[in-house]
């Protein structure tokens, strides 16, 4: 038998069936996201470590209590908790979700040549997009539905933008400590001003938000080396 | 497959003000290059400057002729490298193998099916693949050690930089990392740091750091010879002047420095160099 068969490829075809037998579960979390085709590779990254699920677990349950804590008809007030608190959600599960505090294994991804910035944006997205379907979801389904509920997109936009461009100076926690600060103070201000609870979400601060999203996306690409580098997220 | 050529130009990096390494010349290619030094002599800042995950301050580093100060010079000597820092970041409820395959997907291997047979490649080199599903928290320190190196090992890195490979592994373990550093020597240029002395027996240059600068660098039986003729051994307690001593096991003080007339010489080591070297 061994005289007709090629050795080699028999070891590598063994290896093979080997290694897909002997691989172990991936975590709940991972299976989730490979059901909604997320590629096997993406998912890895976003929930490698078991700190990263933890703060995925996190982000995810603030998100789902915002969301349906702020979607009681009628009620002005939870109107405007969901728009100033659902915002700071992804900047605080991008804080969460990487640096050498979230990311045991950051120094090795250092080394690697996954570009740190990539990364950092795949995490960021995926918080986005979880929290816009934990958020957005329970606001959606409110019996009466109203365009104002989801003025908080294009400010979730823009504080995660803002937090990644400082991300490039300050260590990720700071980063987003910063810029949640800066929201809540500016959503206080404005409201304090006499301008009405809600005139920070209208046309003037839909403009706003999407010129800050813009600047500090370009500020981000621009200071992309900031995440390739020990010292700054370290 | 051609070993990485290193080149480090009157390198200098500081921290806070201090400087961790000031002036460093290093040229290899190829072969087993352990760093010595004690600890805060630089060590783990020349394998990161190598590892490009921390800028230089002063001079230039270049791995096979790519300067890692341009993004994509960066990006391209990344994917030759394997890296082990000497924390290995190594966390409970990981599964040895998500760790590896979680490194794999960082160094660009996205078909799943290819990436978990190259894992399970180097689980088996380090000697792990019957523990592939265990959890971190449950391996030993020189398991946790080995899983470091694998990952280093994932995609046959031409340039492998190990921070102190060998803390916390048994003979048997350090054995089995000798023999995977040894029989890379003509693909591989790997830089292997260590405050162990006897470590640096098997390697084809050894590098002396001290307070951040380079204080020899050559094959260990030169670092040996540095001892030659200024190794004695004596019964009476030594005097103030010599550069160092201890008292081995048969009683005798073994010292270092210039010796007294008459003094009964002995065979100097790569340690008896080493410490000539760092006291000098």
């Amino acid at each position: 038998m061994s005289n007709i068969v090629d050795q080699a490829r028999l070891d590598a075809n063994w290896r093979a069936i080997t290694a897909e037998i002997d691989a172990p579960r991936a975590s709940v979390l991972e299976r989730a996201l490979r059901r909604v085709r997320v590629p096997g590779h993406v998912a890895r990254l976003v929930v490698a470590t078991p700190a990263l699920r933890r703060a995925w677990y996190l982000s995810i349950a603030v998100a789902v209590l915002v969301g349906i804590g702020s979607s009681q008809p009628g009620d002005q007030g939870s109107l405007f908790a969901l728009l100033v608190l659902a915002p700071a959600l992804p900047v605080l599960g991008v804080a969460l979700a990487y640096g050498p505090s979230a990311d045991p294994l950051y120094e090795v991804q250092l080394a690697t040549p996954m570009r740190g910035l990539r990364l950092v944006m795949i995490r960021a997205v995926t918080v986005l997009a979880c929290t816009i379907v934990f958020v957005g979801g329970p606001a959606l389904l409110a019996p009466d539905v109203r365009a104002m509920a989801f003025a908080w997109l294009l400010p979730a936009l823009a504080l995660t933008a803002a937090s990644l461009a400082l991300m490039t100076w300050l260590p990720p926690r700071r980063a987003a400590a910063v810029v949640a600060v800066a929201w809540f103070t500016v959503a206080a201000v404005v409201e304090a001003a006499g301008a009405g609870e809600l005139a920070a979400f209208g046309a003037i601060g839909q403009v706003v938000a999407l010129v800050v999203a813009v600047a500090a996306g370009a500020l981000t690409i621009g200071r992309r080396d900031a995440f390739d580098r020990m010292g700054v997220a370290a | 497959m051609t070993p990485a050529h290193v080149r480090l130009d009157g390198v200098g990096k500081r921290y806070r003000g201090r400087a961790v390494l000031d002036g460093v010349h290093v040229l290899e290619q190829g072969g087993l290059v352990t760093v010595l030094g004690p600890n805060g002599a630089g060590k783990t800042t020349l394998l990161r400057l190598l590892a490009t995950v921390v800028a230089a301050d002063e001079g230039d580093v270049m791995i096979d002729g790519l300067d890692p100060r341009h993004e994509h010079e960066r990006i391209e000597i990344r994917r030759r490298l394997g890296y082990l820092p000497q924390s290995d970041g190594l966390v409970a409820g990981s599964t040895a193998f998500d760790v590896v395959d979680y490194v794999a997907v960082l160094k660009g291997q996205r078909d799943d099916r290819q990436r978990r047979r190259a894992v399970f490649d180097v689980l088996d080199r380090v000697g792990l693949r019957d523990r592939a599903g265990e959890r971190v928290e449950r391996l030993s320190g020189g398991m946790r050690r080995r899983l470091g190196l694998a990952q280093a090992l994932l995609g046959s890195p031409t340039l492998l930089l190990l921070d102190e490979p060998g803390a916390g592994l048994d003979p048997d373990e350090r054995l089995r990392l000798r023999e995977i550093l040894t029989e890379r020597r003509r693909t591989t240029t790997a830089v292997v740091s260590t405050h162990l002395t006897d470590e640096a027996a098997i390697s084809d240059t050894v590098i002396v750091l001290h307070e951040g600068s380079v204080r020899f660098a050559g094959p260990p039986a030169r670092l040996a010879a540095v001892a030659q003729g200024r190794t004695w051994v004596q019964h009476e307690f030594p005097p103030p002047d010599v550069r160092a001593s201890w008292r081995q096991a048969d009683g005798r003080h073994r010292c270092l420095g210039t010796p007294p007339l008459g003094a009964e010489l002995v065979d100097p080591t790569i340690e008896d160099g080493y410490l000539l070297t760092v006291t000098a």
